[in-house]
C-alpha cells in the first residue's frame, strides 16, 4: 500500500495489419502505459495514423469552430449520448448545424455593424442640432465653401478683421461652429478657424432638420435592437438545442483521433509492429491471457523485466538516465482523497514510499491542534460534509475532506484539551470570560466514565505557551523522526542498508540525541533546575550527535555540517503549532471581551452578570457573530496553509524525492457518451 | 518589576523585525515564484516550499520573545 505498484515491463509484437486490433485491446484492458518509441532503433520507423485519423480529425475540426460559436465551454451537460446515434447523425448535423449557426452569426453580426453605423451618425447629427439649419443648406454651393466642425472659442472677432464676408453660426454651448465663406478666402477662414483648435466634423446628407433625422435614426435603432434581441434568442435556443450533442461529438472524435493517433508512439517496420510498455505486475496474467484471446497468434506479449525497487546501477549521486518507470499510487478510499496533495508537490517516484498515507494521518491532526476549538471544529465538519456530498473538482474536494478530518480533530482537542468554543472555556478559570460565568451556571470541569475522570480542558492557550511550545517541540520531532525513518526504508530499497545507515540513521542519531539535549535546556534555562555533568541525558546526548555527525559526514559529504542548523530550524518550525493557536485564541478574546464585557456589561467575577438590555444583547452578538466569522476564514488559511507547509517542507524534506512519472494507461474516459455496442470506431 | 518594560520591547523588536525579515524574503521569492506558476502550473508544489522557507525566521523571533515573555 506504501509503495507504488510493481510495473513489469513488456514487449508487444505482432504482424502491422493486427496493430489496429491491438490498440483496441489495449484501450479496453486499460493496463499499459505505452512508451513513447524513439526513431533511434536500426529498421525500425514510426507509425503513420490509421485511416480514421484523418475524417475524424477533419470533423473535429469544424466541430471545435462551431462549439467555439455556441460558446458551449460554460455549459454544463448532464445527458449522456450513445455512441451509435453519434455515429449515425454526425455528417449530416455538422452540415446542417453549421449553416444555421453560420446564419445566425452572420445576421448578428450584420446587424451588431449597422447598429455601430447609426450610433455614429446619431452622435453627429446631435452636433448640428443648436444650429438653426436644414442639412440642405450645408452641401451643393458653387461659390461658397462651408466650414462645419467642433471648435474652442468664438471666431467671430478675428474673422471680421481676416475676411470680408462670412456668415457663422455658434452652438448655444460654443462648441461647434459652421461658417461659410466664399471660395476665394476660404484658405485664410480656414487659418484663422485652426487657431482656435477647428475640428472639421462634415454634415451629414440628407433634407430636414437635424432633430427630425434624429427622430429617424432613432426609429431605426429600436427596429434593430428588437431584431438583435431576436437572433441572439435564436442562437442561444440552438445553443440549448444541440450542446448535448457537440459536446458528445466532440468527445467521441476525440476517442477516435486519439486511439487513430497512437501508432505515431509505436515502432514499425513494413509488416510488423513492436511497442513497448509498462503493466503493473499484478495485472500481467490478464493482459496475457486477453491478448493472446483475442488476437490469436498474430501478436506476441514478451515479458520482459519486472522492476525491483533497487536502483540498477548501484551508486547514488550518479546521474543515472533509464528509462523512468511510472508510479501507479495504491492507496484506499480514503488516502485517495489526499493523493491531489502528493501529487500538487510532485508526483512519487516508482522506487519511493508515496506519502499519501503518512500526510493522511498527521495533517488533520496538525490542523486540528492548530484550531483547537469546538466552536469551529464543528462548522469545519459540517462543511466539510457538505462539501464532500456537494463538489466535484479536486481542489474543492481536498479543502472539504481537510476541513471534515481536520474538524473532528479540532473539535477533539477543543473538548479534550482546551475545553473551550469560540475562544471561551467552559468552565471558569483565571477570571476571564467563559461560559459558565456568562450563562450563570457552573459548567463541569471533568466527567467521569467508568470511574475514570476525564477532564474538560486541561491547557488554556494564553496561559500555558510554556506547555504549548514544549509539545509542539516534542511533535516536531516526533514527526521528523518519522521522516526519517521513512528515509531509511527509502534508502535501503534503492541503494542498500550501508548508504541507509550513513544518509539516515546517522540523522536519527542527531534528532534523538538533540531531543535529550533539549530536555536539559529546558531544565536549565527555563525551570532554572540544576544539571549536573553526569546527567544521564548529557552523557547519553553527546555520543550520540558526536557518531551521528560523523556518520552523516562520511555519508553525505560536508554539506551535512551546514545542514545541522537546519535541523534545529526545522524542529523549532513546529513552534507554529501552538504559536497559531495562540493567535487565534487572542484574536477571540479580544473579540469576547468586546462583546460581552464592554457592550454587554458582563462582568467574568459575577455569574451571569449584565446589562440586561436586549438592544445591547443584539449589538454583542452581532460583534460575536462577524469576529468569530472572521477568526473562522482565518483559521482555514492559516492552519491549513501551515499544516500543509510542515508536510512539505520539514517532514517530506527528510525522505521525499518525487518527480515520478505518472501510469497513464491507454484508457478511454467518456463524460459525454456511452457506449452500449462496445468499441464504436 | 522595573524591567518589564525592556523585556516587552525586547520581545516586540524580535518579533516584529523577524518579522520584516521573512516579509522581505519572501517577497521576491513569492514573485519569483508565481512568475514560475504562470508558464508551468505544476511548479505549484515546489514555488510554495520556496516561498514559505524564509517564514522560519520569525518563527525564531517568536520563540525568542515568549521565553523573554516568559521570563518577564
Amino acid at each position: 500500500m506504501l509503495l507504488p505498484k510493481r510495473m513489469t515491463r513488456v514487449l508487444i509484437v505482432g504482424s502491422r495489419g493486427a496493430l489496429k486490433d491491438t490498440i483496441e485491446v489495449l484501450y479496453q484492458l486499460e493496463s499499459a502505459h505505452l512508451i513513447d518509441f524513439s526513431a533511434d532503433e536500426d529498421g525500425f520507423g514510426l507509425g503513420a495514423p490509421l485511416p480514421a485519423s484523418s475524417d475524424a480529425s477533419q470533423k473535429l475540426l469544424k466541430l471545435r469552430s462551431l462549439k467555439k460559436d455556441l460558446d458551449l465551454e460554460s455549459m454544463e451537460i448532464k445527458d449522456q449520448v450513445d455512441v451509435a446515434r453519434i455515429e449515425a447523425d454526425i455528417a449530416d448535423t455538422i452540415i446542417e448545424l453549421g449553416a444555421e449557426i453560420t446564419g445566425a452569426m452572420e445576421s448578428k453580426n450584420n446587424i451588431h455593424a449597422r447598429l455601430n453605423e447609426l450610433e455614429a451618425k446619431k452622435t453627429t447629427l446631435q452636433n448640428f442640432q443648436s444650429i438653426p439649419l436644414d442639412l440642405e443648406y450645408y452641401h451643393n454651393y458653387d461659390s461658397l465653401k462651408v466650414f462645419t466642425g467642433k471648435i474652442r472659442g468664438d471666431p467671430n472677432i478675428a474673422l471680421k478683421a481676416a475676411v470680408p464676408q462670412y456668415e457663422l453660426f455658434l452652438s448655444s454651448d460654443g462648441g461647434f461652429v459652421a461658417v461659410f465663406v466664399p471660395k476665394a478666402q476660404a484658405e485664410e477662414a480656414q487659418k484663422i478657424l485652426v487657431q482656435f483648435g477647428f475640428t472639421e466634423v462634415p454634415a451629414p446628407a440628407g433634407k430636414g432638420t437635424p432633430t427630425d433625422l434624429i427622430g429617424r435614426v432613432d426609429e431605426e435603432l429600436i427596429t434593430l435592437r428588437g431584431g438583435l434581441e431576436e437572433a441572439t434568442k435564436k442562437s442561444s435556443d440552438l445553443r440549448e438545442k444541440h450542446a448535448t450533442f457537440v459536446m458528445a461529438a466532440d468527445e467521441h472524435l476525440s476517442i477516435i483521433v486519439e486511439k487513430a493517433e497512437t501508432p505515431l508512439r509505436v515502432g514499425t517496420t513494413d509488416y510488423s509492429f513492436a511497442m513497448d510498455a509498462w503493466v503493473p505486475t499484478e495485472d500481467m496474467t490478464k493482459v496475457e491471457k486477453t491478448i493472446s484471446e483475442k488476437l490469436s497468434g498474430k501478436v506476441h506479449i514478451e515479458s520482459l523485466e519486472t522492476m525491483a525497487r533497487k536502483e540498477a546501477h548501484g551508486h547514488v549521486h550518479e546521474d543515472v538516465h533509464e528509462e523512468e518507470i511510472p508510479t501507479k499510487l495504491e492507496n484506499g478510499r480514503t488516502a485517495k482523497k489526499f493523493e491531489f496533495l502528493t501529487r500538487l508537490l510532485s508526483m512519487p517516484k516508482y522506487r519511493e514510499i508515496d506519502p499519501t498515507a503518512a500526510m493522511m494521518i498527521t495533517l488533520p491532526i496538525f490542523f486540528g491542534l492548530m484550531v483547537g476549538d469546538m466552536g469551529y471544529g464543528i462548522p469545519f465538519i459540517l462543511l466539510g460534509a457538505l462539501g464532500l456530498k456537494k463538489t466535484k473538482s479536486n481542489e474543492w474536494r481536498i479543502i472539504s475532506t481537510l476541513l471534515f478530518f481536520g474538524g473532528i480533530w479540532a473539535t477533539l482537542f477543543g473538548f479534550f484539551m482546551f475545553g473551550e468554543a469560540y475562544g471561551m472555556h467552559f468552565a471558569e478559570q483565571h477570571g476571564e470570560i467563559s461560559w459558565s460565568s456568562l450563562l450563570g451556571m457552573q459548567l463541569p470541569q471533568q466527567f467521569s466514565i467508568f470511574g475514570y475522570d476525564i477532564p474538560i480542558g486541561i491547557y488554556s492557550k494564553l496561559h500555558n505557551v510554556r506547555e504549548m511550545l514544549y509539545m509542539s517541540i516534542w511533535i516536531g520531532i516526533a514527526h521528523l523522526f518519522i521522516g526519517f525513518c521513512i528515509g531509511f526504508y527509502n534508502k535501503t530499497i534503492r541503494y542498500g542498508l550501508k548508504h541507509a545507515i550513513m544518509e539516515k540513521l546517522s540523522w536519527l542519531f542527531i534528532l534523538v540525541g538533540g531531543a535529550m539535549l533539549l530536555l536539559v535546556l529546558v531544565d536549565l534555562m527555563i525551570r532554572g533546575v540544576t544539571v549536573e555533568m553526569t546527567d544521564w541525558r548529557l552523557l547519553a546526548a553527546i555520543p550520540l550527535m558526536l557518531v551521528g555527525v560523523l556518520m552523516a559526514y562520511k555519508g553525505e559529504g560536508s554539506g551535512a555540517i551546514l545542514e545541522l542548523p537546519g535541523l534545529m530550524g526545522n524542529i523549532i518550525s513546529y513552534t507554529r503549532l501552538a504559536a497559531i493557536g495562540m493567535s487565534k485564541a487572542g484574536l477571540a478574546l479580544a473579540f469576547n471581551t468586546i462583546a460581552f464585557e464592554v457592550i454587554f456589561a458582563h462582568d467574568p467575577l459575577v455569574s451571569g452578570s449584565n446589562s440586561g438590555d436586549m438592544i445591547m444583547l443584539i449589538a454583542a452578538l452581532a460583534i460575536f457573530v462577524i469576529g468569530h466569522l472572521t477568526i473562522f476564514i482565518l483559521a482555514v488559511l492559516s492552519a491549513g496553509l501551515h499544516s500543509l507547509r510542515l508536510h512539505y517542507v520539514e517532514f517530506f524534506m527528510k525522505f521525499y524525492e518525487g518527480g515520478g512519472v505518472e501510469f497513464k494507461p491507454l484508457k478511454v474516459i467518456r463524460k459525454y457518451t456511452v457506449d452500449k455496442i462496445g468499441t464504436g470506431e | 518589576m522595573a524591567d518589564a518594560g525592556l523585556i516587552a520591547i525586547g520581545a516586540g523588536i524580535a518579533v516584529g523585525l523577524t518579522g520584516l525579515a521573512s516579509g522581505f524574503a519572501e517577497k521576491e521569492i513569492g514573485s519569483a515564484a508565481i512568475g514560475a506558476m504562470a508558464e508551468n502550473e505544476k511548479l505549484f508544489g515546489k514555488g510554495l516550499i520556496l516561498t514559505v522557507i524564509p517564514e522560519t525566521i520569525v518563527i525564531f523571533g517568536m520563540v525568542v520573545a515568549i521565553l523573554l515573555w516568559l521570563n518577564m
